[in-house]
């Protein structure tokens, strides 16, 4: 790094956190791909991405300078080529090694947000026992590949090169005039190299450097030969020069080249008289073998046969193995864009030019801007209204459609799928049932179903306690699950769908249920229930979800501390959401979550209570219809019922509930209202339509209000109350107290109500 | 050490040296440019452009401590005044090289050669 300018680390300072989310997300994919090799050892497609993926991590790495990174990744590429050729097989210890150091990986990509931070020594021995343990499974491929070479084999002997650890290739770069007015320092470039390997020898050859007063300082007359000692394959060899290819004459001789080789390579290198004295003062061939080289070379042409051209002979030498004509295939398949390329192959690599990266705080800012449009855009119709002018009104109407386009199109930004969050739990689970001694199939369902990016990433914690707890109290040990006739295996399921406007997320397994017995002795004992009251399935299976209460009878490092699933309520709840749980003794449990599509606006219905306003989401409103105020007495809590269809209706009176003291109209409307799986509906006063509502949350004094869950400013400035038919829907079942706080005190104040 | 401060002490008699060049704490692509006409001024001054002073090799002296940062741009203008001083019949005396350059060398494979620059001094 010390040989960084300034104007460098401003650079580095600048890419630096678009290569850490860029490197996080290879390393995610590295994950996935070693879990999905898992149910698939061998296949070439995936381990080819796997290797692919490391590849990039440790390419990148290396131009921003984080040498932890690319040592540490070189150890894992090596073991990585050894499976991708074939010479290793990926046993499960071994996945289990390479997916921690792929959280070493992490950890170190982490680290490199604060360049400086120095190493503990802890975290230093650690990777040192994973570099040593990956070594070591390196090595073991070498064992093998050398007794297979002993046996006596068909096939032709492969390069000899295989049998030691690390080979010593010979690498010759001449670097273009442009090199450093196209940004490459040849310096920073060599470091790189380092990384690979080890450099034995290294000479720059300078005879192509012109004195001062003929040199143009910014053109670059570097040539370098050096002895590079390393595991690594042609293609990563010459990646590492990827950048300067253009203009740069690379040569990599293979280990083991002999002085014919040599020969020819300065053959192929006219314009350079030097070179056989740099080859032999940087070591690689004494000057006897070169001399050698180039009397059978000039024999051979004196003889007639044509010397042909380097690349052919690098590429038909018996030293040249499997290496080159991978990174031949490659090349070609990467040139061609073959659609033929497997899926998994091609979502890693082949979509990288349809997407543009955004930082999130923009898009949160253009959809903040979004918010006030609609707002000021409704205030504009609203004016545009009163003055019944014609033509300013279906201008305002174009507007204010163009509007809910831009908002539809802009909230569809920010959906992102929440297949990526689900597939994060394939290692939890993994690791958590390895630890367990449980055997679980772990099923993702709907991982496609998009929802808003805000949602996605805050829903991911709560999800992971369930998945966890679904995992330790959930499924049973193998031997207890044969000995009740189930199948050894446990099942796991993540699903997500759109349901009415809403995604709904369920956690499903076929393990022993939820013992409602137990449920219930547990809350007698918390005093969650009072003792000896028996409440109702349903409410015993919610009791889980209160503070303080877990039945784990042994406390596991992974759940059962009692600050878990009231956590999850709560976290669920302040998106929105609802989570309710079901289960059949014996027979498995299913958590669902539902959560809104978005946090930020959605289509309301509008309608008004005396001088207050309310906003319904337009997805849960069913119908309207007409009622006669006092067409039935209201319980203590303003509840009545109306018929409907045949069908008794619930019917909550906002009046009663939020003790509004005007007179009640002789005509009223009820909305009907769907919830989950009930109905219910809504007395109110006027209707006032949809209306787009960009939702704000609401004033802290408020928060504890039953049946809301936020406002909204109207055109007007009026304020509305967004009304979260959810609770309602449970006190319009009887099941929980009406809210209690006087919605009066709101209406004097609507600047306190809203905290926007 | 030792074989500098022999270095040093051989510096008065080394004779008609112009004054000797510092190199800047930033010897990269972002100042070649800008140190290029600079040298040229500099090896222009020296004592080659009086072809009278014969075979006898002449020394340049550079000073090296302050130098913070180096890249391969910055490494090849070196040599190359180096390899303009030798057209001239001089040497170029590489003084106190900084720890930045030193590593800098090394890394370019130019060890051996700043390893000459400092001692050739001492020869003359």
């Amino acid at each position: 790094m010390s040989q960084m300018t300034d104007a460098d680390n401003s650079f580095i300072q600048e890419a630096l956190p678009a290569f850490i989310s860029e490197a996080q997300e290879q390393i995610e994919s590295l994950e996935q791909l070693l879990l999905q090799l898992e149910d698939a050892p061998g296949d070439s497609e995936l381990l080819n991405a796997l290797f692919r993926c490391a590849h990039t991590v440790k390419g990148s790495a290396g131009i921003f300078g984080l040498d932890r990174v690319v040592a540490f990744t070189h150890h894992v590429e090596t073991l990585l080529d050894k499976l991708r050729e074939g010479q290793l097989d990926l046993t499960p210890a071994l996945s289990t090694l390479l997916l921690q150091c792929n959280d070493q990986l992490r950890t170190l990509v982490a680290q490199a947000r604060d360049a400086d931070s120095a190493e503990t020594a802890a975290a230093l021995t650690e990777r040192a026992a994973l570099v040593e343990r990956l070594q070591a499974a390196a090595g073991h491929a070498d064992k093998a590949d050398a007794a297979t070479e002993a046996a006596p084999a068909t096939a032709p002997a492969p390069a000899p090169a295989n049998t030691g650890s690390a080979r010593c290739w010979h690498v010759s770069a001449a670097f273009g005039t442009e090199t450093f007015r196209n940004g490459m320092d040849p310096l920073a470039l060599l470091n790189y190299v380092r990384g690979l390997g080890s450099v034995p020898n290294l000479v720059c050859d300078i005879a192509a450097v012109p004195p001062l007063d003929r040199l143009d300082p910014e053109s670059c007359h570097l040539a370098f030969e050096l002895g590079l000692d390393t595991d690594a394959s042609r293609a990563e060899i010459e990646g590492a020069f990827s950048f300067v290819r253009d203009d740069c004459g690379l040569h990599v001789l293979e280990p083991g080249a002999t002085p014919e080789d040599y020969a020819r390579l300065i053959e192929a290198m006219p314009d350079n008289p030097r070179l056989g004295d740099i080859l032999v003062a940087s070591g690689a061939i004494t000057r006897a073998q070169l001399q050698h080289g180039l009397r059978t070379q000039n024999e051979a042409a004196a003889a007639g046969a044509t010397a042909r051209p380097l690349g052919e002979i690098l590429q038909s030498t018996s030293g040249v193995s499997a290496q080159v004509v991978n990174a031949a295939l490659n090349k070609q398949t990467k040139a061609k864009q073959r659609d033929a390329a497997p899926a998994t192959a091609a979502a890693l690599t082949g979509d990288d030019g349809r997407f543009i990266r955004v930082q999130a705080d923009r898009l949160d800012s253009v959809i903040n801007l979004l918010g006030e449009l609609v707002i000021a855009g409704a205030g504009a119709a609203l004016l545009a209204r009163q003055t019944r002018q014609g033509t300013l009104i279906e201008a305002n109407a174009q507007i204010g459609r163009l509007i809910e386009e831009i908002r539809n199109g802009t909230l569809q930004l920010r959906m992102v799928p929440i297949g990526e969050t689900f597939s994060r739990f394939r290692r939890v689970v993994r690791d958590t049932a390895a630890e367990l001694g449980k055997d679980v199939l772990f099923d993702i369902v709907g991982g496609e179903t998009e929802l808003d990016k805000s949602v996605v990433e805050r829903i991911a914690d709560p999800l992971m306690h369930l998945v966890r707890n679904a995992l330790d109290h959930g499924l049973e040990q193998p031997a207890e699950r044969l000995a009740r006739d189930k199948p050894g295996q446990g099942k796991l399921t993540l699903s997500a769908c759109h349901e009415s406007g809403s995604i709904v997320i369920r956690i499903l397994d076929d393990g022993r249920g939820i013992d409602r017995e137990r449920v219930l002795a547990r809350a007698w004992e918390r005093g969650l229930v009072e003792d000896g009251v028996t409440p109702p399935d349903e409410d015993i299976l919610k009791l889980i979800f209160e503070a303080g209460f877990s039945t784990a009878e042994k406390v596991t490092n992974l759940s059962g501390r009692g600050v878990g699933m009231d956590v999850v309520r709560r976290n669920i709840e302040a998106l929105r959401g609802t989570v309710t749980v079901y289960s059949d003794p014996g027979e498995g449990s299913r958590i669902e979550i539902r959560l809104p599509l978005t946090l930020a606006i959605i289509d309301g219905f509008l309608v008004g209570v005396g001088n207050s306003k309310f906003i319904f989401p337009l997805e849960a409103v069913v119908e309207v219809i007409e009622s006669r105020s006092g067409v039935s007495t209201p319980d203590a809590c303003g509840r009545r019922v109306v018929e409907l269809r045949g069908r008794v209706l619930p019917v909550l009176s906002m009046r009663t509930l939020y003790g509004l003291e005007t007179a009640e109209p002789e005509r009223i409307s009820v909305v009907v209202i769907k919830s989950g799986s009930h109905s219910y509906g809504v007395m109110v006063d006027v209707l006032l339509g949809q209306h787009q509502t960009v939702i704000k949350p609401l004033g802290r004094m408020f928060q504890s209000l039953r049946g809301m869950s936020g406002s909204s400013i109207l055109g007007s400035g009026e304020v509305a109350l967004i009304l979260d038919v959810n609770s309602l829907g449970e006190f319009a079942a009887g099941k929980q107290s009406g809210p209690t706080k006087s919605l009066e005190a709101a209406n004097g104040g609507h600047k306190t109500l809203v905290r926007s | 050490m030792a074989k500098r401060s022999k270095t040093s002490a051989a510096l008065p008699a080394a004779a008609p040296v112009a004054s000797a060049l510092a190199l800047p704490a930033e010897l990269t692509i972002y100042t070649v440019g800008e140190l290029h006409p600079q040298w040229l001024t500099w090896l222009g001054a020296g004592p080659a452009a009086r072809p009278a002073e014969g075979p006898t090799e002449v020394q340049a002296e550079v000073q090296a401590a302050a130098v913070e940062q180096v890249d391969a741009a910055g490494l090849q203008l070196l040599l190359s005044l180096q390899i303009a001083l030798a057209e001239r019949g001089r040497s170029l005396h590489i003084q106190a090289p900084s720890a930045v350059l030193r590593s800098g060398c090394a890394a370019l494979g130019l060890g051996t050669w700043l390893q000459a620059q400092m001692t050739e001094g001492a020869r003359a």
